[in-house]
């Protein structure tokens, strides 16, 4: 296991190299000027030309590149060329963990929810609650998350009472046919009558709380975790652009995971579990879910690495400081290299370091992979 | 026919036998009532309440529609058999619909939706609200443009970029998965640096510098939208293959002394291809949200061409009283994208093996 671990941090180094050469080569080709946008365009020709030979701007791309590698190996991230002074790490520090705690939030929101659903409907293919789980997935993976970023706003900041009256209604109606399939128990001479009727009332409870505490959410801007306003500020400005990250990825992991486990659950050792008489729970668990782990562990690496580096859309709805913005704003768009740099080699290692724990992870969860390596 | 419904799984139908578990008296009724009281709330909601607040007439128009979609659904299995699946024939004739709709956008009888000029010599409102029956059926946007117009010739730059990448994509990826997923060793440790190159690399930052080399026209959006497909390919046949390589019929073909060529064209390569090729539409339907994506960041193809997503970037910044800037595209989009996700999953399952089993 060591070995294959070695091999995996052996294989970052090509891999980011190619990426901050790339990057580099990639910016010399998009158009942007950080000397223009140091000195406006009223500067004078002799001052463009002073800053960039100061600059070290005059040389070409190669020698820039490699300058830059140097000083990254020995941890100099550089100072952004735009605002002399400010250091990339600095930036960097402001903006990663914005991005990341919207990423991560998404993400075990997205798994809590479609783990237990997606196996559930799996087990019960073709009952009501697949019908409408696989129904209200196929929905949800058809809305673009700009789009759904736009309705969460339009629902949750322009028009609070539409959701808020929608849960009230939907609880109360839920806590009552609760109420009613008691009865109907009671009447049937079935079991679990008062289960259902406390649920009614554990249910009804809940609405007239959640109803009555409706929080209420920004249109834009972000709480830092740290900032003295509180961590429960700090999770209401998160909470609506997590969301709408984690919506998607609800979607395809359910979908993902019900057609998996589905086509498990038809293999022979999960018949011969259920002979020997496990508990669903147990089969779904321990048996059904491990060979699709497999695929939603693939899934979710590439999820996440898309999460992390396309949360710029997310930024954007919701004008958050983030890893997106700042890449996209402060450095493509004024050629700003130092900033682009620095982000995507952050970026990358995070990506590829997560991507490698998953590949990892594979032998363990296949052991039919770990010999032939 | 009266049939227990408690003895028959909740599923509509019971598989071989295809009984039906509502009664043509059931299904007759539903259609009936369906049929009355969808086409009343939708005229109801359209065209008779015109001074409600939006909200009541728009919750109206959907609650009519839904009762519609009943009727249908009973009208299709009491003609067509309890299997007959509605959502599915919808999916097809939306496509359809589109797909035709943007092939003829230039024969349709649109107003204008890309020359502000010409709006503005005609003197058409601005931020006109949706009213069917009128030139703008769905309303007019800031500078008085069409939104309907502007919708079928989005759909049209959709389609075309996406299913252009799409085949790009399957034919590069799926080769160099299939060859990393079976040969392994060094060769795959090479693919696999670059695929994981290409993914870690921030998909923005590339579509921004092609873009900007690029004219952004649907040709250059559907090849870089075909290199952010690629490395998801190459995963994709790679561990397919890898899955298959394992199989007892790979083992048994090797033994009978097959040559590699031969196990990959005739062993691994139609296996593999069913599956990737199954998820086709699915793709589709993700490329044209990205496409969407990248227009709403202003990246993708520029106004005056109307595309769906610079059409909702727009209507943005108006769209807390006039909604019907963002959520016509918006919907049209929706729907394009679902009724392609609902068709895929049909291929899914009548393609791919995992699937066709059950």
């Amino acid at each position: 296991m060591l070995r294959v671990i070695g091999l995996k941090l052996v294989r970052l180094v090509p891999v980011l190299f190619i990426v901050s050469a790339a990057t580099s080569l990639l910016i010399e080709l998009v158009p942007g000027d950080p000397i223009l946008a140091i000195i406006g365009t009223e500067g004078h020709p002799e001052d463009y030309e002073r800053i960039e030979r100061e600059l070290g701007l005059d040389q070409n791309v190669a020698a820039r590149y490699l300058d830059w590698l140097g000083n990254i190996v020995q941890g100099d991230f550089g100072e952004q060329i735009t605002r002399p002074g400010v250091t990339v790490a600095d930036r960097l520090k402001q903006t990663f963990p914005v991005t990341i705690e919207i990423a991560m939030i998404g993400m075990g929101l997205a798994l809590l929810i479609s783990v237990p659903v997606g196996t559930w409907a799996a087990y019960r293919a073709g009952t009501r609650f697949d019908r409408f789980s696989s129904g209200s997935a196929f929905g949800i993976i058809s809305i673009p998350s700009f789009l759904a970023g736009l309705l969460l706003v339009f629902l949750f900041v322009f028009n609070a009472t539409i959701p808020r009256y929608g849960v009230l209604v939907l609880g109360l109606a839920w806590s009552i046919w609760l109420l009613w399939s008691a009865g109907r128990e009671q009447r049937g001479g079935g079991g679990g009558v008062i289960v259902r009727i406390a649920a009614a009332v554990v249910v009804a409870g809940l609405t007239v709380w959640l109803t009555n505490k409706w929080p209420s959410f920004p249109r834009q801007g972000f709480v830092r975790w740290t900032s003295d306003e509180g961590r429960l500020e700090n999770l209401r400005s998160a909470f609506l652009p997590a969301v709408t990250v984690a919506l998607t990825e609800i979607a395809v992991f359910m979908r993902l995971l019900r057609g998996d486990v589905q086509a498990t659950l038809q293999e022979d050792y999960i018949l011969s579990a259920r002979a020997k008489g496990m508990p669903p729970v147990r089969i779904l668990a321990r048996d059904a879910l491990r060979p699709s782990s497999f695929s939603l562990i693939t899934l979710a690496g590439v999820a996440f690495g898309r999460l992390i580096g396309g949360t710029v859309i997310v930024e954007a709805i919701f004008r958050l400081p983030g890893m997106g913005t700042l890449i996209v704003n402060d450095g493509v768009n004024t050629g700003d290299f130092p900033i682009v740099q620095g982000g995507v080699l952050i970026l990358a290692t995070f990506y590829v370091v997560l991507n490698g724990a998953i590949d990892v992870s594979y032998s363990y969860l296949d052991p039919r992979l770990r010999r032939g390596r | 026919m009266a049939v227990d419904t408690a003895l028959v799984p909740d599923t509509g139908y019971v598989a071989g036998t295809a009984i039906d578990p509502l009664s043509h008296a059931q299904r007759l009724i539903r259609l009936a009532v369906g049929l009355v009281g969808g086409t009343a709330a939708v005229i109801v909601g359209l065209m008779v309440l015109t001074d409600v607040h939006a909200g009541y007439r728009v919750l109206l128009t959907v609650g009519g529609l839904a009762l519609l979609f009943m009727a249908l659904d009973n009208a299709g299995k009491l003609f067509r058999g309890p299997l007959f699946e509605t959502g599915l024939w919808l999916s097809v004739i939306w496509v359809a619909l589109i797909g035709l709709s943007a092939a003829f956008a230039d024969f349709l009888p649109f107003t204008e939706s890309r020359d502000a000029s010409v709006t503005i010599f005609e003197g058409t409102p601005i931020l006109k609200r949706p009213d069917l029956f009128s030139a703008n059926p769905l309303g007019t946007d800031r500078q008085a443009l069409d939104i309907l117009g502007g919708i079928v010739y989005g759909a049209r730059v959709s389609l075309q970029v996406s299913v252009l990448a799409v085949a790009i994509g399957i034919l590069v990826g799926g080769t160099i998965g299939v060859v990393a997923g079976f040969f392994r060793g060094r060769l795959d440790t090479g693919i696999g640096i670059l695929t994981d190159s290409l993914l870690a690399f921030p998909p923005l930052i590339l579509l921004l510098a092609l873009a900007s080399v690029m004219d952004r026209t649907p040709r250059n959006m559907a090849i870089a939208l075909a290199v952010l497909g690629i490395p998801t390919y190459i995963r994709l046949a790679r561990v397919n293959t890898m899955v298959f390589a394992e199989r007892e019929f790979v083992l048994a073909s090797q033994a009978m002394g097959a040559s590699r060529r031969r196990i990959i064209f005739k062993e691994l390569v139609p296996n593999v291809a069913l599956p990737i090729f199954s998820y086709a539409f699915i793709i589709i339907a993700v490329l044209i949200v990205a496409e969407a994506s990248l227009s709403f960041l202003g990246l993708g193809i520029q106004r005056p061409d109307p595309t769906w997503g610079n059409m909702i970037a727009a209507g943005q910044d108006d769209f807390d009283r006039h909604p019907h800037l963002v959520f016509a595209p918006g919907i049209a989009m929706f729907l394009t994208v679902f009724a392609l996700n609902r068709v895929g999953e049909k291929a899914r399952e009548l393609w791919d093996p995992r699937q066709a089993n059950l």
